[in-house]
């Protein structure tokens, strides 16, 4: 009886975790069709804002650069955290604590350092302005982080000597990885992408620093703040959001049907 | 051999962090101790800015505004993510990663755009103050402009990270633990204080830094919602890099900032080592 009534209370307090966080989301798709930005009640609908989205070329622009510092930091950080994460867990020598202990010592940097350090750095020490590229290598190191955190908990559990088994049979390193260890693990690392991604996406504080005119989605929204968040970004959120839902929706019935199997441990 | 194959695949992300994260905080830490003039930085090695962090109150008043936020902002979230994660990982099934992602999805939203329109929900003219207006009630003057509004931003923003650190840990706790002692007469209390808690003390630990971490940094939602009396160590830490660009100054508080962090991250992990002392001796865990 007693652990319903808990269970009952964890999801009371999980859907109310969403209901708060989707909230201001819903608002802005709301405002998104509305005339009026600042009071939008009583409700007026149109679709100016898409209209204006679809045509000013600067958006266009914003979500492309946003998307190239999200694949890239996400592509950097699940490479180098996947790799770090086998040598700790596999191979039990020298220097273990250590390594764990510099993979995780990003999350403890907030990323307004990180930002302002990089951007004296590249400026006052390589006279460098900069770019997509450093912005790229600045998300990365606290991605990094991230990822390694996320494989590192998913493969904790998984039995290396299965490696080993076939490599007793013959088979070269590249083999095993490529037929034993990466399909058992490859969900650990999109799930180390999907959050570097979710987190590089739409970093402000590192972009601001590191990118001067270049036009990423948060810059833009910073812009934008004298005049009031202009509300095709509003609309361009709600399209993002749209695509997630339909994301969702697609991993919903992949996870539904069987036709896709994330936890390593039943496959 | 293994040491080998041990460095070649842990070396290149090793190198990477240093290069672009260790060699950029020294940087950082260099120039504190120097000092700007019309927008450029001149090498003239003193500790004015130090000086002036330490004594002047205005700073070390934002400081502890800050601290005091992210120490509440913090507690609110573990409050919050514990229930969550532990649902999501006993009960998720094979739909955890959607239970998980949907916590996390929010973020593709930016940072100004969901503060903001937060803002437009709790502020004076917002949803739920003109809502209560229409029906007579006086607003809640706590949601308009004030800290508290601010710490709802800011458990709004970071809880998610929270969540996911305790999510991660209780991945390879065994929920079969739980069962064998309520078969062994365990109330479900004493069993998570026993048990559950223990066995997990280090994730949750790892989810307090990265709610208390970025909180204390924060800048952007006391802007947007903490009113006049609002301002955080993140405000002006940000300026020394806008409009007045001294930048020595604001290194230095970059640097301060940083072993402020440290610091915290050194009180976490010796409560977590005394939890784990004490955590598994105590008996008959009603007491708690």
């Amino acid at each position: 009886m007693k652990s319903t009534l808990g269970k009952r209370l964890q999801l009371g307090t999980l859907i109310l975790l969403y209901i708060f966080l989707y909230a201001p989301i819903v608002y802005i798709v709301y405002v998104s069709f509305q005339t009026n930005g600042v009071w939008p009640f009583p409700p007026d609908f149109t679709l100016e804002h898409y209209a204006s989205l679809w045509h000013d070329e600067i958006y266009r622009e914003g979500l492309k650069n946003s998307l190239i510092i999200g694949i890239g930091t996400a592509a950097l950080a699940s490479l180098l955290a996947t790799m770090a994460t086998i040598a700790i867990l596999k191979y039990h020598v020298k220097g273990r604590m250590i390594m764990t202990g510099l993979f995780l010592s990003p999350l403890f940097i907030a990323h307004v350092i990180i930002g302002i350090s990089s951007l004296m750095f590249n400026k006052n020490v390589l006279g460098l302005s900069g770019n997509i590229g450093s912005t790229i290598l600045a998300n990365a190191t606290y991605a990094t982080a991230f990822a390694f955190l996320v494989v590192l908990a998913q493969l904790a559990r998984y039995d290396w000597r299965l490696d080993d088994a076939a490599m007793v049979f013959g088979a070269t390193p590249k083999v095993v990885f490529k037929e034993i260890t990466f399909p058992l693990i490859w969900s650990a690392i999109f799930g180390a992408f999907v959050v570097s991604f979710l987190l590089a996406f739409n970093n402000l504080e590192i972009s601001f620093y590191n990118l001067g005119a270049t036009p990423t989605l948060p810059t833009l929204a910073w812009g934008s703040l004298r005049h009031g968040v202009s509300q095709e970004l509003y609309a361009l959120a709600a399209l993002i959001n749209l695509v997630v839902f339909v994301f969702f929706g697609v991993l919903y019935a992949m996870l539904k049907s069987g036709l896709l199997k994330l936890d390593y441990k039943e496959a | 051999m293994n040491q080998k194959i041990f460095w070649r695949l842990s070396g290149p992300g090793a190198l990477f962090l240093v290069i672009f994260l260790l060699v950029p905080l020294i940087t950082i830490l260099v120039f504190s101790f120097w000092r700007t003039e019309s927008y450029t930085m001149i090498a003239d090695w003193n500790l004015d800015n130090y000086i002036r962090l330490l004594t002047d109150k205005t700073y070390l008043t934002f400081l502890m505004r800050s601290l005091v936020m992210a120490t509440v902002v913090s507690l609110v979230s573990l409050v919050f993510s514990w229930p969550i994660a532990f649902f999501i990982a006993r009960y998720g099934g094979k739909y955890k990663i959607i239970l998980l992602l949907l916590t996390s999805a929010p973020f593709l939203t930016g940072e100004v755009l969901r503060v903001t329109a937060l803002q437009q929900i709790l502020g004076p003219l917002g949803l739920i103050n003109m809502t209560l207006n229409n029906f007579g009630i006086e607003p809640i003057e706590a949601l308009m402009y004030s800290n508290t509004s601010s710490a709802i931003g800011l458990t709004y923003l970071w809880v998610p990270f929270m969540v996911l650190a305790i999510y991660l840990s209780l991945l390879n706790f065994d929920f079969d633990l739980l069962e064998v002692a309520k078969v062994n007469g365990a109330k479900s209390w004493s069993a998570f204080w026993e048990i559950t808690w223990p066995l997990n003390k280090i994730g949750t630990a790892i989810g307090v830094v990265l709610v208390f971490v970025p909180t204390l940094a924060s800048s952007i939602t006391s802007k947007f919602l903490g009113g006049p009396n609002g301002a955080l160590y993140g405000n002006i830490l940000t300026n020394q890099f806008g409009s007045t660009g001294t930048w020595a100054l604001g290194s230095a508080m970059g640097v301060v900032l940083f072993f402020v962090s440290i610091l915290v991250l050194l009180v976490v992990w010796r409560l977590v080592g005394d939890l784990r002392r004490s955590g598994i001796s105590i008996k008959g865990g009603a007491r708690l």
